[in-house]
């Protein structure tokens, strides 16, 4: 029985029906631009949503995490926390895009597009039935598609989109394929009884328990951005405007781990536990591949998209170290929830650089620290914590995925080598986050100091202070994203 | 004729063949296009053909949800490239190659 009352429930009568709502309002007002007033409506919404959620957490209305129900939509903490992380990252865009939007046509279908996105975002993250979690996760992507290609006379904004597309739908293809096989053998589509019946398999039906779950890691992971599913990622976040490479590195990819919990990790524990350590191997292609091919790039913008790949592989240790270790769950809950502030601030400093110097290119970035200082504080703060640099929040996230594969050491030998990997990634990744650093600092000539856009400067404000703030006080963070930490324990469930 | 479980099976990956056969030959946007979509229904045969056997109803569920979703994408994806057909009169992609690093 649906309650009315749950927070999803909640989230979608207010996001869907204002992003509904949006273009019937431009209709009605007959005009064609004011960004400001689209743009305050959607970011009311979002803030108002934002509260509630934290709202119904503070006054304890939201279940543990459960990873399994007999709904379709769960109300619990695991959920709300993705929520969070969706809604700060939509607010940050919907900021950003206040500047970026500007004397651009059709601002109403803007903003009612991303709305419409993250409430698709929120609900993956709440489903527990794989019909809802298709639906949900389809009503995530096609707003996206169209927003990538969003600046119609821009041909890499074009192609950007139908490469975003092409591999979007395929994915889709795949996860509807993975989805029949397992309720082919599990007879259920809910997946607490898909993962229930994958532990129970006969042993002949036992490979096509593997293939499913295969084809589940290469559906997810190509929002995820998994190496070898990542080489649409970097033309789509090049040729995409900043603001949606934002909501896509920071928003969509990070709603991937949601599902990739629920039903990856979850499928390959019930299999067979050794068989995390295939993810332990994405892990480590991910993260070197990510790092290696972002050296090597002359744009921004396309070096962020590399470096987000290689922060996907450091999120996948938690993941696949996830049985062995009781905190690993949690540094990757954390690291997700520091990644999407530090990626979505980095682009949409992108977003700022664009919009004034009409290139990301890193030739033009020299001397931007006395052109723009304030975008290039933010800029400089979260390259920093991506890079891992105490006393900032990337460094205590990063600290607990690599001490919990040390930890995982005394039950499985290979664990270990996923931080010593983790650790030489992030030494190589400060190379190229310095070279940035260096290039807009200490080359150049004397440039004059040009106007900001203003509410990207608000966006670098509060970024700033909230990096800076979780870095110098994590613990309640770290104990939110540990309230959010499902419980794996599957023969719990088999002897009701 | 028989009617059994493994017909479906067999029909379903063949579909599944020819999708993956398009995906990796063809380069026309539209093609690539209609194999994605070959693929969504070797899968929602899957799922008709499973719940006939098991026998449930959530297999049909789905596919109808499946199909749903498919038609949106579909079209969604259809403006995208009637746009990239007006900017470069072609809508092969190994020309999209305006994005490389």
């Amino acid at each position: 029985m649906i309650d009315f009352t749950s927070t999803p429930i909640i989230l979608i009568a207010l996001i869907g029906s204002v992003g509904m709502l949006l273009p019937v309002i431009n209709i009605i007002r007959k005009d064609r631009g004011s960004t400001s007033f689209y743009g305050a409506i959607a970011l009311v919404t979002l803030i108002v949503a934002a509260g509630f959620i934290a709202y119904q957490i503070f006054t304890d209305n939201v279940a543990s995490p459960a990873i399994f129900s007999e709904d379709v939509l769960v109300d619990d903490t695991f959920g709300s926390f993705f929520a969070i992380v969706v809604l700060i990252v939509a607010i940050l865009t919907v900021v950003g895009s206040f500047s970026y939007m500007r004397n651009q046509s059709y601002p109403a279908v803007y903003f009612s597009l991303i709305l419409l996105s993250s409430i698709g975002m929120i609900l993956v993250a709440y489903s527990t039935d794989l019909v809802m979690l298709l639906v949900a996760w389809e009503l995530m992507s096609i707003p996206t598609y169209v927003l990538a290609g969003f600046m119609k006379k821009n041909p890499s904004s074009n192609e950007a989109a139908i490469k975003y597309f092409l591999f979007g739908a395929l994915s889709t293809a795949i996860i509807v394929y993975g989805i029949s096989i397992a309720y082919g053998i599990t007879g259920s589509t809910n997946i607490g009884e898909v993962i229930v019946g994958f532990a129970s398999l006969d042993a002949s039906m036992v490979p096509l328990g593997l293939l499913a779950t295969a084809l589940f890691i290469a559906g997810f992971g190509f929002k995820m951005g998994l190496v070898p599913f990542h080489m649409w990622l970097p033309d789509a976040y090049e040729g995409a405007p900043p603001t949606i490479a934002a909501l896509l590195a920071a928003g969509t990819k990070k709603v991937g781990f949601a599902a990739a919990l629920r039903v990856i990790v979850m499928g390959t524990i019930a299999l067979n536990l050794e068989w995390t350590f295939a993810l332990g191997i994405i892990a480590i292609m991910t993260m070197t591949v990510g790092n290696l091919a972002a050296i090597m790039q002359k744009n921004l913008s396309r070096m962020l998209a590399y470096s987000s790949i290689g922060h996907a592989g450091y999120i996948l240790i938690g993941l696949s170290i996830a049985p062995f270790s009781s905190i690993g769950i949690q540094g990757s809950l954390f690291h997700i929830f520091n990644h999407a502030v530090m990626k979505g601030a980095a682009f949409i400093a992108v977003a700022a650089i664009a919009i004034t110097l009409a290139s990301t290119h890193l030739d033009k970035i020299k001397g931007l620290g006395r052109r723009m200082p304030i975008t290039s504080i933010g800029l400089v703060v979260s390259l920093l914590a991506l890079a891992g640099v105490p006393p900032l929040n990337g460094f205590w996230s990063k600290l607990m995925l690599f001490g919990s594969a040390i930890d995982a050491g005394s039950v499985v030998a290979w664990a270990p080598y996923l931080a010593v990997a983790g650790v030489l990634n992030s030494a190589l990744s400060l190379a190229y986050y310095g070279w940035i650093i260096r290039k807009m600092y200490f080359e150049g000539e004397d440039e004059k100091r040009v106007k900001e856009p203003k509410s990207i400067i608000a966006v670098m404000i509060f970024s700033v202070i909230f990096m800076v703030g979780i870095g110098v006080y994590p613990d309640p963070f770290i104990q939110f994203a540990g309230t959010a930490v499902p419980s794996l324990n599957i023969s719990s469930m088999l002897s009701p | 004729m028989s009617n059994e479980l493994i017909e479906f099976v067999l029909v379903s990956v063949a579909l599944l063949a020819i999708g993956i056969y398009g995906l990796s030959v063809k380069r026309n946007a539209i093609r690539l296009l209609f194999s994605i979509e070959i693929i969504v229904n070797a899968a929602n045969l899957n799922l008709v053909a499973f719940g006939r056997f098991i026998p449930n109803s959530a297999g049909q569920t789905f596919a109808l949800f499946s199909i749903a979703i498919a038609a949106a994408e579909v079209a969604v994806g259809l403006g995208l490239i009637i746009v990239a057909y007006r900017m470069y009169k072609n809508i092969d992609i190994a020309d999209f190659k305006s994005l490389k690093g």
